[in-house]
């Protein structure tokens, strides 16, 4: 209990200090003029995306791993971050080449939807076979095939504001306002705390499905909430932030690692403040390594997520040979 | 209802989809006794205890428990009335022997499945039965078959069921662990409220553990009664095609 404690500690003085930094670094300083503008335009909005945004990534990853018994699921993995990111790039082309505005909520709509379809998919396939590494595979494919689709979209798309879907699709937390973080935070909310409401039937899940069913969980319906919970975490990402690679399969194993346990009591608030450290210190990166180039939120995460998937892998294959 | 009682099926055809596997089977588990089945490879055992179970719906006939039908019983008040262990358990990665155990109380706790006093003391209760105390805080991924199994039947009888359901669950337990196990499930049996149906293979163990027999071939009941009538050398070349 006390070693948990000091768990949550340190992952918190992870968000902090690297919040902060975000907050204050950058070639504007205290005592320009437009600084406070800066900060409450640009800044602080980013830096709250990275926090709430990686948290709810990292949480949807750990739900798909329950679903999929498997520690190397996540929404970017197997493809659904890529059904949302296509799903959102469409509605965004159709309406915006139409000169309808869309706003943030019927974003959310549009990638939740790809993010079902995606996830349907890769069900699918899932019935077929009971290899993680096949199931993997697939999903990478998907989140392919959906990528190559958004890159065609927006390159054929010669709306001006399409120009900017570019970078929201390699995955950015740039270009927020505050707006944005409160829309985004309420949608998070929801996820998260439908996630913690299904706390009792994902610990019994973990048992396996026959065992749960026998203690009396429906495993229809719980698969279904499970389900929406996951898409809404990832959706709500995917449509502010573009596909964030590996935050979702890396956070959950580390927190495994860090609190020795996959409970739900104890891993849905671990996964989320590891999320947010993991993006908040990817971001810091991305933003000031080359500045004042930046590079794109999705290639620093891969950097220090994909290892993770690769030791995953090699462990798991250990234990079984 | 007869007096004892705890199960009874009646004409009841068990299968997946619409295909029977088994038919016709009435049968009867009296209250504080164990009934085993017994039969070759894919003759059923387990398609029965599954329907039993609630896993899969029977095809047709009758299964009630104590007068009442248990198909409409709701997933908890079934999963209060039976426990099942099977032969294959899952082993997730940091997942605790008492975490697993602790799964068994699912039926008894709230919305968001905080363990009382009162669910911990008979988690750990469970664990003394089946002598895996000094386990709980291990990984289910790191111990033995043996004790996987023994760390299962502490879940169902955390569980606190009236009727137990085995199936098959002593399978890849080496000679030793399969008699722990066995001379387990007996102890609680004789201690009180406890009813057993287990299907097994080592017919050793069944004549040594099991009160009754029940036998399965060619997708009927063959034959069914007290264990010392029913497995007799020349039955049992019968029911599995020996020939001498």
């Amino acid at each position: 209990m006390k070693k948990d404690i000091a768990s949550y500690l340190i992952l918190i003085i992870f968000i902090l200090i690297p919040a902060a930094l975000g907050i204050i670094l950058g070639t504007a300083g205290f005592d320009d003029p437009g600084f406070y503008t800066i900060l409450m335009g640009i800044r602080l909005p980013r830096t709250l995306a990275a926090l709430v945004l990686g948290g709810a990534l990292a949480v949807s990853g750990y739900l798909l791993q329950v679903f999929f018994s498997n520690p190397i699921a996540g929404p970017f993995v197997l493809g659904i971050s890529g059904g949302a990111k296509l799903m959102t790039a469409v509605v965004l082309i159709l309406f915006l080449g139409r000169g309808i505005h869309i706003n943030s909520a019927g974003m959310v709509l549009a990638s939740f939807i790809g993010a079902a379809i995606s996830t349907m998919a890769v069900l699918f396939i899932s019935r077929y076979t009971d290899r993680m590494s096949v199931l993997v595979l697939s999903g990478v494919m998907i989140g392919y095939i959906c990528s190559a689709l958004t890159d065609f979209l927006i390159t054929f798309a010669d709306d001006r504001n399409i120009v900017n879907l570019h970078y929201w699709s390699m995955g950015s937390f740039s270009g927020m306002n505050m707006g944005n973080v409160l829309c985004f935070s309420v949608f998070a909310v929801i996820g998260l705390a439908g996630s913690f409401a299904l706390k009792k039937p994902i610990g019994a899940y973990l048992t396996g499905e026959e065992y749960a069913r026998s203690v009396g969980v429906d495993l229809k319906l719980f698969r279904i909430l499970l389900i929406l919970c996951s898409s809404l975490l990832s959706a709500t990402v995917t449509a502010f932030a573009g596909p964030i690679s590996f935050v979702g399969v890396a956070v959950p194993h580390l927190a495994r690692r860090m609190f020795r346990t996959v409970r739900p009591e104890k891993m849905i608030p671990a996964c989320f403040l590891g999320g947010a450290a993991f993006c908040l210190i990817s971001d810091l990166a991305a933003r000031l390594l080359f500045s004042p180039t930046e590079l794109s939120i999705s290639s620093v995460t891969a950097v220090f997520g994909a290892p993770v998937v690769i030791m995953v892998l090699l462990e798991r294959g250990r234990r079984h040979d | 209802m007869t007096e004892g009682i705890i199960l009874e099926t009646r004409n009841l055809t068990v299968g997946y989809g619409r295909k029977p596997v088994v038919s016709g089977v009435d049968m009867a588990l009296r209250a504080g006794e164990i009934t085993a089945v017994a039969g070759e490879n894919g003759c059923g055992k387990s398609t029965l205890l599954k329907t039993l179970g609630g896993a899969i719906p029977p095809l047709s006939g009758t299964m009630e428990a104590m007068g009442q039908d248990i198909t409409g019983l709701s997933a908890k008040e079934r999963a209060k009335l039976m426990a099942i262990v099977m032969t294959r358990a899952v082993r997730p990665d940091y997942f605790t022997c008492h975490d697993m155990v602790s799964s068994g109380r699912y039926p008894y706790t709230g919305r968001l499945g905080t363990l009382s006093d009162h669910d911990l003391d008979i988690v750990e209760e469970a664990m003394e039965i089946t002598g895996t105390r000094d386990i709980k805080d291990r990984y289910m991924s790191e111990i033995s078959d043996g004790q996987r199994q023994l760390v299962m039947l502490s879940r169902a009888i955390a569980q606190e069921p009236k009727i137990l359901l085995l199936d098959e669950p002593t399978n890849f337990l080496d000679i030793k662990h399969k008699k722990l196990f066995a001379d387990v499930v007996k102890g609680l049996v004789s201690k009180g409220e406890m009813t057993v149906i287990m299907s097994m293979h080592e017919l050793d163990i069944v004549k040594e553990t099991a009160d009754r027999v029940m036998t399965i071939k060619n997708g009927g009941i063959l034959k069914q009664g007290k264990t010392s009538d029913i497995l007799t050398d020349a039955f049992i070349a019968e029911l599995f095609d020996l020939s001498h």
